[in-house]
This record gives structure tokens, C-alpha cells and sequence, in this order.
């Protein structure tokens, strides 16, 4: 956010200038949050939880824009669809890939013993 | 100057060096669609790489907000400049995006990188078209961004009654980035030293730390500005693409390739990583099971960053759908509106394969999908959507199965002993 306005004669700084969008983009955005989080497993509540939350920029944004009402006609109309479904994750049946011995975590490259408040956060460089 | 063939082009282009292509060549896909921007891949990699002294303003991954943003800051306007100086207004595609593997996206007939050198005031040495960033470029990797601020004058300090977070009255969407791994790298062509190499088993791009000067020629000509100078050992160091996990050697991956620290920290479960086969003359192999080969070659919905500039990255986005096309056009050439149109659309193979995003921290090297019964239809803005219960597994290196995911209840929690496993 800048603490001026945007010099206009400063070619890179788009900060503050409002580039053209197409119309109906807000719409779009809330649209493609729902969706995308409705596929991950989000529940209607949670959702909106999401477009409320102001560090959600985006989807907040879209919220501000087109009112709490809307957002929720499209959140319930994407769950409509995309919100029944759970996925079902399965690992293969050999689990054993991840039962690591703490042997194998000892760390590579150090030959000498270290003492207890050694910290070396050096590269070997 | 050597011809190499650069299908991401369409055409042949010049490279300093012939044409030396991996086995296999690690590449990525990221759906720019669910990132939030919550930067966990970015400190993933930097608690697990650029943590020590000297590395603060080193961010080999990092989410920037576009259009406002970029680490460093204006990197893409810069060199997309800078190209336009060299060869003004015919930095432009022709053809038709097309099912070639050979030409997916037309053909370029502006300048790359390599071939703007010639035309640009720079040492007869120079071989790529680049720009040193200022050190306040680098310092501060989101500014003017999402970050809030607070009253003018009182920089550098905490404001004690809070701050308001700045509002953009516009679109906007985050770029998640890490080193492309360029099939053409311009930061291998431009080292003097010849320290930086492409490794034949994976196509990594490592620099070797003992060969480098510091000469920072890297630094300056990659176009993504992923190669970075660190002042206290005087050396450069760029993304190693987690290396040990690709390999396997990683003590956690008991001699599984594993994806990389950003990869597999993705809550947002954007990011998908893999070796893809290739060709001897550099293009991609057919490999029709493949996760990453069937969305960049078969759906072709996962484009790469800036194709124009020359260098054949192996990242590959899904382009953010509400974002105005010309923009997307710039930044991931012509094959943006069949992108988008698809991903709107999802086939049920495609919606199949974006349920292996994030399932496992291993790489997928071939997935399978047994079809199941019709899960859903109905109405859905104005078209019909079908959603199948299907079973879409990943096998891993050795052929083996790593995970099966389909899409009905009930949700699988993970054990605890799984948690952290990633």
C-alpha cells in the first residue's frame, strides 16, 4: 500500500492505479473460490468464514463488492454441486514408507561430534 | 550461437550452447486459481534452505500479488521492457495455438532473450538481455502489496492502534514462483565460469558454489530473477529444487522421490511436481498417464510463465479464470483462452486428475483411473455437470501404488502418526 498517491509518470508502479477488469469479474472470483474450496472439502460455513475473513483478500474483496447476500446464493449454489462429494484418500496398503528409525534422521556432513550448544547455521561455503 | 528447438516457441531460436537434454526433467504445475497466498511454501524453503546469515533478502520460493507485486520488485515489467527496446512493437505470437506438441501454443515471432542480446547496447561478452536489480528491489519481497502500513511518516514501527490493510480496486491474483529449471537456462548460458550446469538425470539447475566468482551474470540475465548474489560468502545460490528429495536420498523418503519443501507445504494444494520424459531433441516425451505431461500436452490447461522469454521453463500455471485476458496473454502466451475454457469445463478425466494434487508428498510418476458410477447431475450456471465416482490412483517410481483418491463419503482423516509427514 503506498504512503503517496501513485506518480503517474513512474511506468512500473501500478500501485493504486485500477487496471480495467472484465465486467462481472468479481462474480467470477467468488465463483472460483467457492468452487475450488468446495472441491477441497469446505463446508457452506466455512466457505463464507473465507470471503469474511479480510486476509482472504480476494474473496473478501468480491464479498465487499457484491454484498453478503449474493456471496451466499453463490457459495449455496456452488455446494450445490461441488459439496456433496467427500474425497476418499486411501495410501497404498504397504504404510510402511513413512516408519522412519531415527538412525537414518542423523544429520548427513557433520563427522564430529557436536556439543550439546553448538548451533551452526553457517553454510560450508 | 547454436539453433535449439524450442517447442514452447514453435520455432527454432538461438542458445549460446547445442541443445543438452536430461532423461527426465523436473517440472511443475501450479493452479494459480486456489492460491491464497498464505506463503507457507515460501517459508517452507526458506527454513529448510535460505535461513543463515547473509540470506535474508533470499526468497528462492515466494507468492507475489500480481499485477502490484514481484520479487524482486517490477521484474517482469523490466525484462518485458527491456525486449520491447530491442525489438519494438514486434514482440508478438503468430499461428493458431494447435494440437502439435511441437507448436502447442503457435509460434513467437518476436526476439527471446538470447537473440534481443545482439540488438542491445551491452560488452560483446553478453549473451542474454538482463538487468541487475537494485539492492532495494530485493529488500523487501511483498511491499506494496497485501501489506498494511501505517500513518505516513512512521515508517519501520508497529502502530499501536493497528493498521488498514490496503484495498485494490481492481482484479488481482498471487503467483506462486519458484526457479522455472529452464530447459534453456539463461542463467547457465551467461555464467563466465560455467559453474552453473543442468544435471542429465533431472534436469535440475544447480550452481556449483566452488566454481562461482560472484561475477553475478546469472543474477542479471535470468529473466525470473531466481538467481541470487549472497554478499557474505560472495557467491551466488539459486533454488536446488530440493535435490535430496528428488533424488530419494532424503532420509524421510526411504529411497522414494519425494517433492519438493514447497510442494509438499501446500495447504492450498495448488502445486503438483514431477520428472517428465523427454525427447532427444528436448520436447516432451509421450507419456499419456503421466499427471503433469496429460495437463500441460493432453488438457492443456497448465501454460508456462513468459514462453516469450526464450528460455522453455518448466513451471506451468492454470491461469486464474477472472483475470482480463489480455494480461494472461502476456504473461502465458497464447494458449490462455483454451486453458481457461477447459478448466470452466472439466472433463471427467481432468476433474480426475486434479484430485491428485497434494495427496502425498511423493512424486507421481503415472496415474490410472477406474471409471465409477454417475455420482451427480444437474444444473450448474447454465450447463450440465456430470461428476462420476471414480477412482483415480498414483503410482510412484518403482510402479508401485502410492495412493487411491475417489469422491465420495466418508472423509479420511490421517492417523496421527501421519500429521507431519510432509
Amino acid at each position: 500500500m503506498p504512503y503517496d498517491d501513485p506518480d503517474p509518470d513512474d511506468p512500473s508502479v501500478l500501485v493504486g492505479v485500477e487496471a480495467p477488469a472484465a465486467e462481472g469479474s468479481e462474480t467470477e472470483i467468488a465463483y472460483v473460490f467457492a468452487e475450488e474450496f468446495a472441491r477441497l472439502g469446505f463446508s457452506e460455513e466455512r466457505l463464507l468464514e473465507l470471503f469474511r475473513h479480510p486476509f482472504y483478500a480476494g474473496a473478501n474483496r468480491a464479498l465487499q463488492i457484491l454484498g453478503e447476500e449474493k456471496v451466499r446464493s453463490i457459495v449455496r449454489e456452488t455446494m450445490e454441486v461441488w459439496g456433496r462429494l467427500r474425497l476418499v484418500i486411501e495410501d497404498a496398503p504397504e504404510g510402511k514408507a513413512w516408519d522412519v528409525s531415527l538412525n537414518s534422521l542423523q544429520p548427513a556432513g557433520h563427522s564430529r561430534p557436536r556439543a550439546n550448544n553448538e548451533v551452526d547455521h553457517e553454510s560450508s561455503v | 550461437m547454436s539453433q535449439v528447438y524450442n517447442w514452447q516457441l514453435g520455432r527454432e531460436m538461438e542458445y549460446p550452447y547445442e541443445g543438452k537434454y536430461p532423461e527426465r526433467q523436473f517440472a511443475f504445475v501450479f493452479n494459480i486459481n486456489r492460491c491464497i497466498a498464505c506463503q507457507s511454501c515460501t517459508m517452507a524453503c526458506k527454513s529448510t534452505w535460505t535461513f543463515s546469515k547473509g540470506q535474508e533478502h533470499m526468497w528462492w520460493a515466494n507468492v507475489e500479488t500480481k499485477p502490484y507485486g514481484g520479487y524482486p520488485q517490477f521484474w517482469d515489467a523490466k525484462i518485458l521492457e527491456l525486449l520491447h527496446k530491442a525489438n519494438p512493437d514486434k514482440q508478438y505470437w503468430t499461428g493458431a495455438v494447435s494440437d502439435d506438441r511441437k507448436s502447442l501454443y503457435g509460434q513467437f515471432a518476436g526476439m527471446t532473450i538470447f537473440e534481443a542480446a545482439a540488438k542491445m547496447l551491452q560488452p560483446p561478452s553478453a549473451r542474454v538481455v538482463g538487468y541487475l536489480p537494485t539492492d532495494e528491489e530485493w529488500t523487501s519481497p511483498n511491499i506494496y502489496e497485501d501489506n498494511p502500513v501505517g500513518p505516513k511518516g512512521a515508517r519501520y514501527k508497529f502502530h499501536e492502534t493497528g493498521a488498514q490493510l490496503p484495498v485494490h480496486n481492481t482484479w488481482f491474483f498471487y503467483l506462486a514462483r519458484i526457479c522455472n529449471h529452464c530447459t534453456y537456462p539463461a542463467c547457465l548460458a551467461a555464467c563466465p565460469r560455467k559453474a552453473i550446469y543442468k544435471r542429465p538425470e533431472d534436469g535440475i539447475v544447480l550452481l556449483d558454489q566452488s566454481e562461482c566468482r560472484g561475477y553475478r551474470k546469472c543474477v542479471e540475465a535470468c529473466p525470473y530473477k531466481k538467481s541470487m548474489y549472497r554478499g557474505n560468502t560472495r557467491v551466488s545460490e539459486k533454488c536446488v529444487a530440493c535435490y535430496p528429495r528428488v533424488e530419494g536420498t532424503d532420509p524421510e523418503s526411504n529411497g522414494e522421490p519425494l517433492e519438493t519443501r514447497c510442494m509438499a507445504a501446500c495447504i492450498g494444494q495448488i502445486r503438483m511436481q514431477g520428472l517428465v520424459k523427454l525427447n532427444p531433441d528436448g520436447a516432451w516425451a509421450e507419456d499419456r498417464n503421466h499427471p503433469l505431461y496429460y495437463l500441460v500436452h493432453v488438457a492443456k490447461v497448465a501454460l508456462p510463465l513468459y514462453p516469450q522469454l526464450g528460455t522453455s521453463p518448466n513451471g506451468f500455471y492454470i491461469p486464474p479464470r477472472w483475470v482480463p485476458r489480455d494480461y494472461l496473454h502476456q504473461m502465458f502466451g497464447p494458449g490462455v483462452e483454451r486453458a481457461i475454457e477447459r478448466y470452466e469445463n472439466p472433463d471427467r478425466e481432468l476433474l480426475a486428475v486434479l484430485q491428485l494434487f497434494r495427496r502425498s508428498n511423493r512424486i507421481i510418476y503415472r496415474y490410472a483411473v477406474e471409471e465409477g458410477p454417475l455420482a451427480y447431475e444437474g444444473p450448474y450456471r447454465g450447463k450440465t455437470i456430470r461428476i462420476y465416482n471414480d477412482t483415480v490412483i498414483a503410482f510412484g517410481k518403482n510402479g508401485k501404488e502410492i495412493f487411491r483418491t475417489k469422491v465420495e463419503e466418508p472423509l479420511h482423516v490421517r492417523p496421527n502418526k501421519h500429521q507431519n509427514s510432509i
